[in-house]
């Protein structure tokens, strides 16, 4: 058992190193604020910068970093093209909560959600936040666990790399 | 194509249901075995207690509805362990509660087993399943003992005891009723029932609550033999001399003196209600393969 | 045997796929780790591990290529850390997978997760905070044969520990989408969903009639039309008793739980209303009253608080029987106006109450036959309150304050399953101010203040926080919680605690020393008990 597992784990370091691409988005579908199913590989933003941002309702630093980058998304639109789809991972005990609540903080991202955990779990995620960056090939370039004030700035940063 | 495939597998699972009647209650018949010479399959059925456990005495019912149906082919042990369900009452709340049941053989097969770590109550059949599947709630333990009953028996046990005053001689022979090897060991304990004494139950507290087959002291654990080889017809005859002051007054210090929020109020034993209990288990995954019960004082 | 031809089949599948010259195919995973040491505290009652340190770790494997993707996930628990089960031991690949999807058609074999409507009768998911995790390990079927139609059906046995319950579990879920079938261009958009799971058992009971497979069925209905959104879902259990040889116990009434929630929102403004009403509606894969067991998801109608004071006392939903209701406000007060200030205000309000049913839940044996009102609240157990108010405000480009003023009524008896009469219910006040400063870009310094005033239970606590972050790797942090109002004076205690943190990207590494209370970790409507401890942690995760 052990023998196998060892030999399967140098295999998969193996591959890995030598597939020296990026990541592209798992297929998995997710729901739309109107309630409507959807693939996460159907996002698309005519091959500027994609921003996916999991968060929840009852996370804080997810709502901080939303809400600390909504006072700036205008700009960061007008510069690069970027678009932020923000994909919460409630599940039915606050699904009900997450339309309400970004309505009220008036956020203009693309809202997801992800209600059993699929694309969380497709994605390797175990805590939220968690941010990933995408190329003008939807692959996945950049990511970040957490927010601190100012991680904004690494972001943008970030983005503006990919827009030049 | 694919249409048919899902289309049928949902329609045929939508039929899966059962809706039963009244009366729920069956006539049960006798389903004990009757032969009193041969040696039948014993179980041994631990429940771990504690007298603040207030969902504890439901497990201690169930035990008795499993000894109702299947009789002395059923022998239960209770184990009161824990400092939240069986720690005694302080003395300023006397007197409820103020007894301690705990023994030091209780807490090394708690923390071995992990029984009370997950919840009270919660119980062994033979111990089988360990390390993983051992520890099963009071609604599974019926499931077990019919599984149980269906193996075949290696070992035929027969106690006999012979009591003066407060020493006590005990007699175990065991006879080999198969070919087999292995590295078995050979148990002995002690056990009280008809203590009366205060008992949660649910909401209440129930002062002249009846505690049955409470462990009061192991006795002896031991291999077997020596070999690993036994063959049929082989007879073992161990032979253990106990003082019954001796054990009660262990008990006393252990609660005084190690057991957590213990007072030392493990005393009054009254040797007409103990039984002896023996049991021979597997030493290499703690499966019991037989026990046997017997009144200490004939 | 099943086990290694598995794995062998996985192992050689990934060497060949990494020799193959045009490969597409991709390999991701996460690990997780989490270790801590546990000294003696007698103070606090932490008890010292014999292991001196106890480790929880994961590792997952995901392969995809095209449409196939497999993967596997290694948990080790070299022992389980004191707030997880003992029956979580040893190491092992529980969890394993192969899919794949041809002309629309998905099927998955190996382990799953999977959700019925809200989960009212069936959710498999994991959570390992809580140490929840109930993968089914079967055959899934997914399939839309029609625009706006979505079937999936399934099957197989849920996961307990590190082996699987008895009951063989068969589910299937139709859901509609009206508009989109239907072609309807209309604005209302309505959604209909119809769920069945049913479990298989063998009735060996010599005492009483058990169905040996027991049905659940769950209808739902959602509408939605502009700023409004209903939601709902009413779920039936057929009869379900647990099998014991005690005649009290077996109860083989009908269960029932009814979900319905109406949201309306527009701009800046957001307002949610739910009830929920429960009875006898927990479904477990085996037919034995265990926790480890259950495979529906009934969440408690409360607020996910994460202030540590606010959920110092957290409520659980009790399946047997409550009725609840809850209401959440979303404001925002327009920047510029009066009570605005320069950058808007933020306002969210939130009432729950939650009760027994009257007479208890529904029952029926040979001896006795209940079933409650639909809707009493009257008279009827209180088992948790909460109203609670929060102010957020951005003072200056260098402050943000946040301010919280909740009252809380939890039913200490009921909610932790003690005796009736031991505790009573505990009312506390609290009040939490959450200030943050930034000192210069990057850096930035956070105070949480808490206060929590209560009489029953143990008293009143203080909690204060400070923390320290600089952009973009790393974070410090002290918090003490003080029980300065337990009235047995040798537990007026202090919970000291500091934690530093470095972020990079994909990797996340913290390091903790201090105290912990004992106390009752929720997440949606799972708790779990976490002994008191006191000693270092360390957590790594990261994702590849």
């Amino acid at each position: 058992m052990k023998k196998l597992f060892l030999s399967l784990l140098a295999t998969i370091l193996f591959s890995t190193l030598s597939i020296a691409q990026n990541r592209a988005l798992p297929s998995v579908d997710v729901i739309t604020v109107t309630e409507e199913r959807f693939n996460i590989t159907d996002l698309e933003n005519n091959g500027k910068p994609i921003v996916i941002s999991f968060w929840a309702t009852w996370c804080k630093p997810c709502k901080e970093e939303l809400n600390t980058i909504a006072e700036v998304y205008e700009d960061w639109q007008d510069e690069t093209g970027v678009k932020l789809v923000a994909i919460s991972i409630d599940d039915s005990k606050t699904k009900a909560k997450v339309v309400p609540y970004v309505n009220a903080s008036e956020w203009d991202y693309e809202v997801y959600i992800d209600k059993n955990g699929d694309l969380k779990r497709a994605m390797g995620i175990s805590t939220v936040p968690h941010t990933f960056l995408l190329n003008s090939k939807k692959e996945i370039v950049w990511q970040h666990k957490g927010y601190v004030d100012g991680d904004e700035d690494e972001l943008f940063e970030q983005i503006k790399k990919l827009a030049r | 194509m694919k249409n048919i495939i899902t289309l049928f597998s949902f329609i045929l699972i939508i039929t899966s249901c059962d809706v039963v009647e009244g009366p729920y209650e069956i006539d049960t018949g006798d389903v004990t075995a009757t032969d009193t010479n041969t040696y039948v399959k014993k179980i041994l059925i631990e429940d771990f207690t504690g007298h603040t456990c207030q969902n504890c005495p439901a497990a201690a019912r169930e035990l008795e509805a499993i000894h109702d149906i299947y009789g002395d082919q059923i022998i239960g042990m209770a184990l009161h362990v824990s400092k939240t369900f069986a720690r005694p009452y302080a003395s300023s709340q006397a007197p409820n509660y103020q007894y301690d049941f705990r023994t030091k053989w209780g807490k090394e097969w708690d923390d071995l087993f992990g029984i009370s770590g997950i919840g009270l109550p919660g119980g062994m059949i033979n111990r089988i399943g360990y390390p993983n599947e051992h520890r099963l709630g009071k609604d599974e333990w019926l499931a077990r003992v019919i599984s149980e009953l269906e193996k075949e028996v290696d070992f035929g046990i027969r106690i006999t005891t012979n009591m003066t005053e407060n020493e006590a001689v005990i007699t175990i022979n065991t006879e080999i009723l198969n070919n087999i090897n292995g590295d078995y060991n050979l148990v002995v304990c002690l056990s009280e029932s008809n203590i009366i004494n205060w008992q949660k139950d649910g909401s209440e507290d129930v002062e002249n609550y009846e505690h049955n087959h409470a462990l009061r002291s192991l006795l002896s654990d031991e291999n077997l033999s020596n070999s690993s080889n036994y063959a049929t017809a082989d007879n073992i005859e161990q032979t253990i001399s106990v003082n019954l002051n001796t054990l009660e007054q262990f008990n006393i210090n252990y609660s005084q003196n190690t057991a957590e929020l213990g007072n030392g109020n493990a005393g009054e034993w009254n040797a007409s209600n103990m039984s002896v209990i023996a049991y021979i288990y597997d030493n290499t995954n703690q499966e019991i393969l037989q026990v046997e019960e017997a009144h200490l004082n004939n | 045997m099943f086990k290694k031809i598995t794995y062998t089949f996985i192992v050689s599948f990934l060497a060949l796929n990494s020799f193959a010259q045009n490969n597409s195919g991709e390999i991701h995973g996460d690990f997780d780790l989490n270790m801590q040491s546990y000294q003696e505290d007698k103070l606090i009652g932490a008890k010292a591990a014999d292991e001196i340190i106890l480790n929880n770790a994961y590792l997952n494997i995901n392969y995809t290529k095209g449409d196939f993707t497999a993967g596997l996930r290694y948990e080790s628990y070299l022992n389980a850390l004191m707030d997880f089960d003992d029956s979580y031991k040893g190491n092992g690949i529980p969890f394993r997978y192969a899919s794949y999807t041809i002309d629309g058609l998905e099927v998955t074999v190996g382990n799953y997760y999977e959700q019925v409507g809200s989960g009212l009768i069936f959710r498999s998911y994991e959570n390992k905070g809580l140490g929840a995790d109930n993968a089914m390990d079967g055959i899934r079927l997914k399939y839309s044969p029609l625009k706006g139609i979505y079937l999936k059906s399934f099957i197989g046995k849920s996961r307990t520990y590190f082996t699987y319950a008895d009951g063989i579990i068969r589910g299937a879920d139709a859901e509609v989408n009206l508009n989109e079938a239907l072609n309807l261009e209309s604005k209302t958009k309505i959604i209909i969903g119809q769920g069945f799971v049913s479990r298989f058992q063998a009735d060996i009971n010599p005492k009483f009639k058990l169905p040996q497979n027991v049905a659940a069925y769950s209808t739902r209905l959602n509408i939605i039309n502009g700023g409004w959104n209903y939601s709902g879902e009413y779920a039936i259990k057929l009869n379900d008793p647990v099998g014991s040889l005690t005649t009290e116990v077996n109860n083989y009434a009908n269960g029932n739980a009814l979900m319905s929630n109406l949201t309306y929102s527009k701009r800046g403004f957001g307002i949610v209303v739910e009830m929920h009403r429960v009875d006898h509606m927990e479904f477990r894969s085996e037919r034995a009253q265990e926790k480890q067991y259950i495979i529906n998801y009934i969440p408690t109608l409360t607020k996910q608080h994460t202030y540590t004071l606010l959920a110092l006392y957290p409520s659980a939903t009790q399946t047997e029987g409550e009725f609840g209701t809850q209401i959440d406000v979303f404001y925002k007060i327009k920047k510029g106006s009066l009570l605005g200030g320069k950058y808007g205000t933020k306002i969210i309000f939130n009432y729950s109450r939650i009760n027994a049913l009257n007479g208890g839940s529904s029952f029926l044996n040979d001896n006795r036959k209940h079933n409650p009102m639909f809707i009493s609240t009257k008279g009827e157990e209180l088992y948790y309150k909460d109203i609670n108010l929060e102010i957020y405000k951005k003072i200056n480009k260098k402050i943000r304050v946040t301010g919280v003023i909740a009252k809380q009524s939890y039913n200490k008896d009921v909610l932790e399953g003690k005796t009736p009469g031991t505790y009573g219910i505990v009312e506390s006040t609290i009040a939490i101010a959450d200030i943050s400063y930034k000192i210069k870009k990057g850096h930035t310094v956070r105070i949480e203040l808490q206060e929590l005033l209560a009489d029953g239970g143990e008293g009143s606590w203080s909690m204060g926080l400070a923390e320290y972050t600089i952009s973009p790797h790393w974070f410090f942090a002290v918090q003490d919680m003080y029980n300065w109002g337990n009235h047995d004076v040798s537990k007026q205690l202090h919970y000291l605690n500091v934690n530093c943190g470095f972020l990079k990207g994909a990797n996340r590494i913290a390091i903790g020393y201090g105290k912990k209370r004992a106390g009752i970790f929720c997440v949606g409507g799972v708790c779990k008990e976490v002994p008191s401890s006191n000693g270092f942690s360390l957590t790594i995760s990261s994702s590849f």
